[in-house]
């Protein structure tokens, strides 16, 4: 897993949005804030929540089934009921392309 | 813990018209003198066998669809319509409509089946297995199956959406055993039910090791006053599988028995989910329940989520339950190594021990040895 995996074209994330990927079996979610992305698990280390579906501020995002609030820059877990973090991945910007790195160690 | 099943897309599968493909070697049935043999590959039957003396007694044992089309007037008022209800979930529905293959024993009142049977399951890379298990004892009939699934390799993908049925007539007895070992990529869901009738008894082995995820629901019924079932689960997890199972134990009648105890050991970073709940209906008195979910963790990042739960109207029952999850102890490693193991042998032992509560309840002795030594070749070492 130690290559950059295509995810989405620059355009396809409005910025300040997020875009759901499925991506080397998984699913990740892609987000844009200005010129910058960021790259995370759909999952909530909680309960296994999509944190996809749950409402997202900044750079904080909150599963919607408890709560537990994850920095989306780095998957810092920043508010309970989860305690671990949540697996964070590299994003590279090619151009209009935006690639993935899954990032297994942080599993 | 969810089970998030987002990355199941069902159009990548497809039903094979033909077995096309050689069917691994049974774990469970190697040695066992068998009183009949039946076997499936991608949901195709591929022949099978059973004992001349025990089908001029009237048994039916084979291939489901091949015997419903032969014996209907006996079987088709079983199928599906009492026992696993197709209107429970999308792949109950999905299998009641699309089943295919699958097995049947049928033994009809009084008798007596001494040999166990067996019912191998296979699919291919990537293959789809829709098979039913209808097991109907009448009354007063005794029999032991013996099923198992199979893949080619480790690794292998696939789908599996199943449902198992087993009525147990009055005063009949039924040990059931089933190995689910599919490939670490194979999707598995299954409805699984029993009913138990009147001083009547099942003994149910599950043995779950396989699948990349896997969703069962097991229930089982206790529908004739003095019904006793015993339920022995083993799983065991490894890299990135996703195990969950919910059990319900319904005691509608009274003076009946149920004691389900599921074990579980989880490597890498591996998921089970083990969600067990025991009804007794207001007129079930007199009940004696009881359900155990223990879980040893090999590796800090698996995960074991144990819900046990109690669902009780009656005022004049025994009902216990517990749960229980920890780490494999340092000292026990110690001690063993003092004596000369190694870390991976003393951690194999350990292991071994934790199952032994379930093995030691299995009274099936190929199938007890099997379970062991396929739990024992997956431990690893871990610090």
């Amino acid at each position: 897993m130690d290559e950059y995996h295509f995810a989405a074209n620059v355009s396809d994330v409005p910025d300040g949005g997020q875009e759901l990927i499925e991506l080397e079996d998984r699913l990740v979610i892609l987000f844009r804030r200005g010129d910058d992305f960021y790259c995370i698990d759909d999952v909530c280390t909680h309960d296994g929540g999509n944190l996809s579906e749950g409402e997202c501020s900044g750079f904080v995002i909150a599963c919607p089934r408890h709560g537990a609030e994850f920095d989306i820059r780095t998957g810092a877990v920043l508010c309970m009921p989860a305690t671990q973090p949540t697996a964070s991945h590299d994003v590279k910007v090619d151009g209009d392309k935006v690639f993935v790195k899954i990032n297994e160690a942080e599993e | 813990m969810r089970t998030d099943i987002r990355m199941f897309h069902l159009n990548k599968f497809a039903l094979s018209t033909e077995a096309d493909g050689q069917i691994p070697p049974s774990v469970l049935a190697a040695g066992v003198e068998l009183a009949g043999h039946c076997a499936s590959y991608d949901s195709n039957s591929t022949g099978y066998l059973l004992n001349p003396e025990l089908a001029a007694k009237g048994v039916l044992f084979g291939s489901l669809d091949q015997l419903l089309r032969e014996h209907g007037e006996r079987i088709k008022p079983h199928l599906m319509t009492r026992c696993v209800d197709p209107a429970v979930d999308r792949f109950s529905a999905l299998h009641a409509a699309f089943w295919s293959t699958g097995t049947l024993l049928y033994v009809p009142r009084g008798v007596v089946i001494q040999k166990p049977l067996h019912a191998m399951s296979a699919i291919s890379d990537g293959g789809v297995d829709l098979g039913h298990t209808l097991v109907i004892l009448e009354d007063g009939a005794e029999a032991t199956l013996i099923a198992e699934t199979a893949s080619p390799h480790e690794q292998a993908a696939g789908l599996h959406c199943g449902a198992i049925e087993l009525i147990v007539g009055n005063g009949a007895h039924l040990r059931y055993v089933n190995l689910q070992d599919w490939g670490h990529g194979v999707w598995h869901f299954a409805h699984q039910k029993a009913l138990v009738g009147r001083d009547a008894s099942l003994q149910w082995t599950i043995g779950a090791l396989g699948a990349r995820l896997a969703k069962v629901n097991q229930h089982v019924a206790l529908v004739g006053e003095g019904a006793t079932s015993q339920v022995n689960g083993a799983m065991f997890t490894e890299g990135k599988q996703h195990l969950s199972y919910h059990t319900l134990q319904h005691h509608r009648v009274p003076s009946c028995k149920s004691d389900f105890l599921y074990k579980a050991a989880l490597q890498d970073q591996s998921r089970t989910v083990w969600r067990g709940m025991i009804k007794v209906d207001k007129e079930a008195q007199k009940t004696d329940g009881y359900q155990r979910n223990d879980n040893l963790l090999l590796s800090s990042k698996a995960r074991a989520d144990s819900i046990p739960g109690l669902e009780i109207e009656a005022d004049d029952v025994r009902c216990t339950h517990g749960s229980t999850s920890g780490r494999v102890d340092e000292e026990l490693i110690f001690y063993a190594q003092c004596r000369g193991f190694t870390r991976q042998e003393a951690i194999r032992m350990i292991v071994i021990g934790f199952f032994q509560q379930v093995f030691d309840r299995i009274t099936i002795e190929s199938v007890r040895e099997a379970l062991a030594l396929a739990i024992a070749r997956r431990v690893r070492e871990y610090d």
